[in-house]
C-alpha cells in the first residue's frame, strides 16, 4: 500500500472517529421565545417550543428537569421569557450539567441592535449578545449549541463563539431583518427524518443545519423571492460531532457483539470509499455490496435477537 | 454581455466636434443653398442602387469637405448628415456625427424641417422610438399636413404598436396625393395583415405615381410571391433588380414577408440570398440569422447575427438574441426519441419526464389526424424566464404568450414561469406541436386564424378539460356582436379592437374547426390545409372543401353557434364585459362589478352574485341560487363558476358524493384548476378511487409539477395500484425537485424499481445510497429482499 493510500485510509479512520457521537452524553435544552408581535409569530414560536419539547423528550431522552422552555407568556409548562428569568434558567442549567453534556440554547424571537449589543426582544428589558456570552461562560466543559433564529441575528456569532462551541443564526449579519423562516425548518430538521443526511438514526448539529439552510433556500426559489437570509454556523466540524439521538445499546452481549462487528463493517465500507478513486469499478461495487450485505444481514441479525428497538 | 452604445441624444450631449471650423463657422440662416446638394444626391442614389461603396466613398467625399470648411446654412448641415448616415454601417462614429449635423443644421434654423424629419428617421432607424414620435410631433405641430412626417409617425406608431398607423399613413397619402410612399408603406401594412388584394391594389397605385418605388415594387413581389403569381413575382424582382442592381432590398422584403407567413426555412433561403448579393445588410443578416435559430441552426444563427450586431451595436434585437444565446449555454439538451428537449440545467430533468412521452403520444394522435410526419427531431425549447421566451420568440421582452412553434422548433415558458393555477405547459406543448403540423401539411401557408383554431382544437381533443372553453368573456362578445365573421378573423390576431380579441378569436377559430370537423369530418379539415399548401386561397378553398364561399360558411357556421350556445347566450343577455381573456376576465361572482368585472344585466351573472353574498351566512339558500346558475350555464367552469362554489359548499358539509359531482365539472373544464384536482385528487384517494385520484394528479401536474409531496402522493396511489411505472415516473420526479432528503428519495425509487421489476436498476440506486449511508436501516432491508429475489449478485 502506498503512503498515500495509508494517509488516506488513516484520515477516513479519523473521520469516522470525529463523526461518532461522545458517548454517555446528557443533553439539557432551554428555549426561548420572544415578543412575538402578530399572532402568526406568536403560533409559530409555540410550535416551535411544542416540538422541541416532544422531540427533546422522546427522542433524545431529556428529563424535565432539564428541559427549560421560557415564553412570552407564562403557562403551566413554560416560565415568562423576561432578562432576569433567561439569567435564572441559565445558572440553573449550569448546575446541573456535567463535564460532556450536550447544552442546546434555542432562541426564536424578533432582533435588534447589532454588534455585541444585538438583541432578541425580550418582555420587558432585552438581553444582549454579550450578556448571552457571560450566561454561557460557566459551559466551558460542555458542548454547547448555542441557536438565535430571530432576525438579524448574524452579529451573535462572533460575540458568542469559543472553541468547543457552535453558534448558529438564522442570518448572516443585523442587517437582514426581514422575516426569517430558519427557526421554522430548523426545528423540523431537529424531528430527525428528512434531516437525517446519513441516516443513521442520529441527528447532527450540522444536519440540521444544511437541512434548514437548504429548505430556507428552495422556499424562497419556489416563491422566485430574492434569499434575504444567510444563515451562519460558526464551527461546521465540531457541529458534525456533536449529535442527538439515543445511540444504540445492548446489554445482551451477544447483540453487543453483533453491534461491534456492524461498526466494523460500516468502518470498512468507509475506507473503502477512500480507495475508490484508486480501484476498478466493478471491483469497488463488487467489494462495496458484499459489506452492504454483510452489514444489512447484521442489522436483521441484530434486530431478530431483539435490539435496534 | 453585449453593449448597447448609449442613446443617441445622450451621446450628442458629450461630443468632440470632429472639426473645430464646424462649430465656428458663420451660419447665414438667410440663404439654404446647399453646396453638398448633387453630391449628397449621387450618393444616396448610388445606395439606393445598392452600390454601397460608391456611395461611402461619395459620402466620405462630401463629409471630408463640411470637416474642413464646415457648413454655411441649415441645409449644409443636413446634407452633411445625410453622409454620415450613409457612412453608419458599422460606424458608431459616423451615426453619432449625423446627429450632431442634423442638430447643428436645426439649431441654426429651427423651421428647416428636413433636419428634423431626418433627425427623427435616423431615431427610428436606431430603435428610439420615443425620440422620434416627439421629433415627428413637433414637425406636425409646425405642418400638420406634412406628408413626410405623417408617414414617419406611422412607422413610428407601427414599431411601438401604439396608435393606428395605417390611418396615419392615410393621412399622409391624403395629404399629398402623389406621395407613393406612403401608399407603399399602407400596401405593406395590408400586406402584412395578409390582405393581399389591397396591397396589391395601393401597391399598383404608388407604382403608377413613381414607378422607380422600390418600396412599392418590393411589395408587389411579395404578393406575388406568397399567392403564387410567378409572372406577377417575375416582373417585380426584375424591376427591381433594375432600380437596385447591387442592392438586397427586394430580398430582404420578401425573406421578411416569408416570416410573417411564418415560412421560416424559406426565409432563410431567401434572407441568404440577400446576404449574397449584400453581404453588409443589417437587416438581411438578422433576418437570415434570426430565422436559422428559429429552424435549429444555432451555429450559423448566431455567426450571422454576431455580424449583423457588428454592424449595427444599436439593435436590441440582435443583442438581446446574442445574449440569450450565451445564457443557453448552460441549459440541458435532452434526446428522446423523436424530440430534442432544451431546457434550464435546474428544469430539465423535471420537464423531460414529464413532456416526452407527451410529445410523443401527441406526435402519433396528430400524425393520424392530418395524415403527415414533421421531419424529426422535433426540437422543443423551455424557459423559466417570460423574458427569455420573448426574447427566442420576437427578440424583444414583453411578449405575453405562452409558446410558439416556428414549425420543427417550439419555445415554450417552463410551468414556473406563470403562477400556479395559469398555466398549462401540458396543453400548450399539444397546441404548439399542433402547428408543426398544420404548418408542415399545408407547407406553412395555411393563415393563422385556422392554424390557431386547429390547435386549439387539437387540444381539447387530448385531454379532458383541456384547451379554451366557451368563456364568459367570449359569451358576451358573442352575443354582442364583437366577434368577427370567418373572413376577417385573422384580424382578431393580427389587429385586435381589444385586450381580449386575441382569446376570443382563439376560441372562435377552433369552434369554425370543430364545427367543420363534425359536420364534414377529419377529412374536410386535412383537405383545407392541402388547399393551402397548393397554394388556394382562402375563398377557394373553402368553396372547393366546403362547398360554400365565405359569406354562406359565416352564415352556416353562425347559426350553428348560435344554436350550441343558445341558453347560455340568453343568460349573459345585457351583459358587458371588459379585460382579457386570461389575466383579467369577466368574473361573475365578483360583487363588486368592478374593472375587470362583467358589468350590466345577465340572469346569471345577477344569481351568481346573489350567491356568493349568501356562502357564510345562508349556505343553503346560496346552494339553491349556485344550481340554478350551474343549469343557466352548464359549460361555465373556472374557480368562479357554479359548480367550484357548489363543490366548496359540499366539502363545508362533508358531503363527499356531492364534492364529487360538482368538482368533475371544474376540473374538466378548466385546464388551469390546480385547487380544484388536488381536492378531488384527496377527496377521491379517501374514497378508495385511486384511479380516479391519480386522474386528478395527472391534471394537476400539467399546471405545476414542483411539489415534491404531490408527487410523492401520486407515486404512492400509483404503487398502490400497482402502476409501478407511474409511481417509478413520479419517485423521479421528487428526485429532479432537489429534495433536501436525498437519500430517502433514492432509496424510495429503488423501492419503486423493484417494485415495478426493475431488480438492475433498484440495485444501482440502492447501492448509491447505502454507499452514502450505509447505516439506513430501510435500505438495507430492501438489499437483502432484492438479494432474496435474486436482484443483487
Amino acid at each position: 500500500m502506498s503512503t498515500r493510500m495509508r494517509k488516506m485510509m488513516a484520515l477516513c479512520g479519523l473521520l469516522a472517529i470525529a463523526a461518532a457521537p461522545v458517548e454517555a452524553q446528557r443533553t439539557h435544552v432551554l428555549f426561548v421565545s420572544g415578543l412575538s408581535g402578530a399572532p402568526q409569530f406568536k403560533t409559530q414560536f409555540t410550535q416551535a417550543a411544542n416540538t422541541l419539547r416532544d422531540v427533546a423528550r422522546s427522542r433524545w431522552g431529556v428529563n424535565d428537569s432539564s428541559l427549560l422552555i421560557l415564553t412570552e407568556d407564562s403557562s403551566s409548562t413554560s416560565r415568562r421569557s423576561t432578562r432576569e428569568n433567561v439569567a435564572d434558567a441559565f445558572l440553573r442549567l449550569s448546575r446541573r450539567v456535567q463535564p460532556g453534556d450536550v447544552l442546546l440554547v434555542l432562541l426564536a424571537g424578533h432582533g435588534s441592535g447589532e454588534g455585541p449589543g444585538s438583541k432578541v426582544n425580550l418582555p420587558g428589558p432585552d438581553a444582549t449578545a454579550t450578556e448571552y456570552a457571560a450566561w454561557l461562560q460557566p459551559f466551558a466543559a460542555q458542548q454547547v449549541v448555542f441557536i438565535n433564529t430571530a432576525t438579524g441575528s448574524g452579529d451573535f456569532v462572533p460575540v458568542l463563539t469559543a472553541p468547543g462551541r457552535v453558534v448558529i443564526t438564522a442570518t448572516k449579519s443585523a442587517f437582514e431583518k426581514n422575516e426569517s423562516e430558519f427557526l421554522r425548518h430548523f426545528v423540523r430538521g431537529l424531528e430527525g427524518g428528512e434531516a437525517d443526511g446519513d441516516k443513521d438514526g442520529r441527528l447532527s448539529v450540522l444536519e440540521a443545519f444544511r437541512y434548514a439552510r437548504r429548505e430556507v433556500q428552495q422556499s424562497y426559489e419556489r416563491g422566485k423571492r430574492l434569499l434575504t437570509e444567510h444563515a451562519l454556523v460558526s464551527d461546521s466540524l465540531v457541529a458534525a460531532r456533536i449529535t442527538f439521538g439515543q445511540r444504540a445499546t445492548a446489554a445482551d452481549p451477544r447483540i453487543a457483539q453483533l453491534m461491534a462487528e456492524r461498526q466494523a463493517l460500516e468502518s470498512q465500507v468507509a475506507a473503502l470509499r477512500g480507495r475508490k478513486a484508486s480501484m476498478d469499478a466493478a471491483a469497488y461495487e463488487a467489494e462495496l455490496e458484499r459489506l452492504l450485505l454483510a452489514i444489512a444481514e447484521k442489522s436483521a441479525a441484530i434486530k431478530a435477537a431483539g435490539g435496534d428497538k | 454581455m453585449r453593449v448597447i452604445p448609449r442613446r443617441l441624444s445622450r451621446v450628442l450631449a458629450g461630443l468632440v466636434w470632429l472639426c473645430p471650423a464646424l462649430g465656428c463657422a458663420q451660419e447665414s440662416r438667410a440663404s439654404n443653398t446647399d453646396r453638398f446638394a448633387a453630391l449628397i444626391l449621387a450618393a444616396e442614389q448610388a445606395a439606393a442602387r445598392g452600390h454601397r461603396e460608391v456611395s461611402v466613398r461619395l459620402a466620405r467625399q462630401l463629409t471630408s469637405q463640411y470637416e474642413s470648411s464646415g457648413a454655411t446654412n441649415a441645409a449644409e448641415h443636413t446634407s452633411a448628415g445625410r453622409a454620415y448616415v450613409l457612412q453608419g454601417v458599422g460606424n458608431v462614429n459616423a451615426v453619432k456625427a449625423a446627429l450632431a449635423a442634423f442638430d447643428r443644421a436645426t439649431a441654426l434654423d429651427s423651421s428647416y424641417l428636413e433636419s428634423q424629419r431626418r433627425t427623427a428617421a435616423l431615431f427610428l432607424d436606431k430603435y428610439d422610438a420615443p425620440e422620434a414620435r416627439a421629433l415627428y410631433s413637433g414637425v406636425l405641430r409646425r405642418a400638420p399636413d406634412d406628408a413626410e412626417a405623417l408617414l414617419g409617425l406611422a412607422r413610428v406608431e407601427e414599431f411601438e404598436s401604439k396608435g393606428n398607423p395605417l390611418e396615419t399613413a392615410r393621412k399622409s397619402a391624403n395629404a399629398n396625393p402623389r406621395f407613393a410612399s406612403a401608399r407603399a408603406f399602407i400596401a405593406r401594412l395590408h400586406l402584412d395583415a395578409e390582405a393581399f388584394d389591397s396591397a396589391r391594389v395601393t401597391a399598383r397605385s404608388a407604382v403608377a405615381l413613381d414607378s422607380a418605388l422600390l418600396d412599392a415594387w418590393s411589395v408587389l413581389g411579395a404578393v406575388a410571391w406568397l399567392t403564387g403569381d410567378s409572372a406577377s413575382y417575375r416582373e417585380a424582382q426584375a424591376v427591381a433588380r433594375r432600380l437596385q442592381p447591387g442592392g438586397a432590398e427586394f430580398d430582404v422584403f420578401l425573406a421578411e414577408a416569408a416570416v410573417r407567413q411564418r415560412r421560416y426555412a424559406e426565409a432563410v433561403r431567401l434572407a441568404g440570398e440577400a446576404v449574397r448579393r449584400d453581404s453588409l445588410s443589417v437587416a438581411a443578416l438578422g433576418v437570415l440569422g434570426t430565422n436559422q435559430l428559429r429552424l435549429g441552426d444555432f451555429a450559423a444563427g448566431r455567426a450571422a447575427l454576431e455580424r449583423a450586431f457588428a454592424l449595427d451595436p444599436y439593435n436590441v434585437w440582435h443583442k438581446n438574441t446574442l445574449d440569450l444565446l450565451d445564457k443557453m449555454r448552460g441549459f440541458r439538451t435532452v434526446e428522446r426519441g423523436r424530440f430534442r428537449i432544451t431546457a434550464p440545467e435546474k428544469e430539465a430533468e423535471l420537464l423531460v419526464l414529464y413532456i416526452a412521452p407527451l410529445l410523443e403520444r401527441a406526435y402519433d394522435s396528430l400524425a393520424l389526424r392530418y395524415d403527415y410526419r414533421p421531419p424529426t427531431p422535433i426540437h422543443l425549447e423551455f424557459y423559466d424566464v417570460q423574458a427569455d421566451f420573448s426574447v427566442r420568440t420576437v427578440g424583444l421582452n414583453g411578449l405575453g404568450a405562452l409558446g410558439v412553434s416556428f414549425g420543427t422548433l417550439l419555445a415554450l415558458d417552463a410551468p414556473n414561469v406563470q403562477a400556479k393555477g395559469n398555466y398549462n405547459w401540458g396543453s400548450t406543448a399539444w397546441h404548439e406541436l399542433a402547428h408543426t403540423f398544420t404548418l408542415g401539411a399545408s407547407a406553412h401557408r395555411v393563415p393563422r386564424w385556422l392554424s390557431e383554431g386547429l390547435s386549439v382544437l387539437e387540444e381539447r381533443r387530448a385531454n379532458p378539460g383541456w384547451g379554451a372553453r366557451g368563456s364568459l368573456g367570449w359569451l358576451v362578445a358573442y352575443a354582442g356582436g364583437r366577434i368577427r365573421p370567418l373572413s376577417q378573423l385573422n384580424d382578431g390576431f393580427m389587429r385586435p379592437r381589444a385586450p381580449d380579441e386575441v382569446g376570443n378569436s382563439y376560441y372562435q377559430a377552433s369552434l369554425f374547426a370543430e364545427w367543420v370537423e363534425s359536420t364534414r369530418g377529419v377529412t374536410a379539415l386535412r383537405g383545407m390545409l392541402s388547399g393551402y399548401r397548393d397554394g388556394q386561397d382562402t375563398p377557394t378553398v373553402f368553396q372547393r372543401v366546403l362547398g360554400l364561399s365565405l359569406a354562406e360558411a359565416d352564415t352556416q357556421f353562425d347559426r350553428w353557434v348560435q344554436t350550441r350556445y343558445a341558453s347560455a347566450i340568453a343568460a349573459v343577455g345585457g351583459m358587458q364585459a371588459a379585460g382579457s381573456a386570461r389575466g383579467n376576465r369577466p368574473s361573475p361572482a365578483d360583487s363588486s362589478g368592478g374593472a375587470g368585472g362583467a358589468t350590466g344585466g345577465g340572469s346569471f351573472v345577477r344569481i351568481m352574485r346573489e350567491a356568493v353574498t349568501l356562502m357564510n351566512a345562508r349556505p343553503d339558500s346560496a346552494r339553491a341560487l349556485f344550481e340554478r346558475a350551474r343549469g343557466m350555464m352548464p359549460a361555465y367552469a373556472g374557480d368562479d363558476g357554479p359548480s367550484w362554489f357548489l363543490s366548496q359548499l359540499a366539502l363545508q358539509r362533508g358531503d363527499t358524493t356531492a364534492v364529487l359531482t360538482y368538482l368533475p365539472e371544474v376540473t374538466g373544464r378548466d385546464e388551469t384548476a390546480y385547487d380544484a384536482n388536488v381536492l378531488e385528487a384527496r377527496v377521491r384517494g379517501r374514497r378508495g378511487d385511486l384511479t380516479g385520484a391519480m386522474a386528478a394528479w395527472e391534471r394537476a401536474l400539467w399546471i405545476w409539477p414542483y411539489e415534491a409531496a404531490d408527487r410523492r402522493e401520486l407515486a404512492q396511489l400509483a404503487a398502490q395500484a400497482g402502476d409501478h411505472a407511474r409511481a417509478v415516473r413520479e419517485r423521479r420526479a421528487v428526485l429532479a425537485l432537489r429534495p433536501t432528503d436525498v437519500l430517502q428519495a433514492r432509496y424510495d425509487l429503488a423501492k419503486a424499481l423493484a417494485d415495478g421489476g426493475d431488480m438492475a436498476g433498484a440495485r444501482r440506486e440502492l447501492l448509491s445510497v447505502l454507499e452514502e449511508a450505509p447505516s439506513f436501516e430501510q435500505a438495507q432491508a430492501l438489499l437483502l429482499e432484492l438479494r432474496r429475489r435474486g436482484g443483487p449478485r
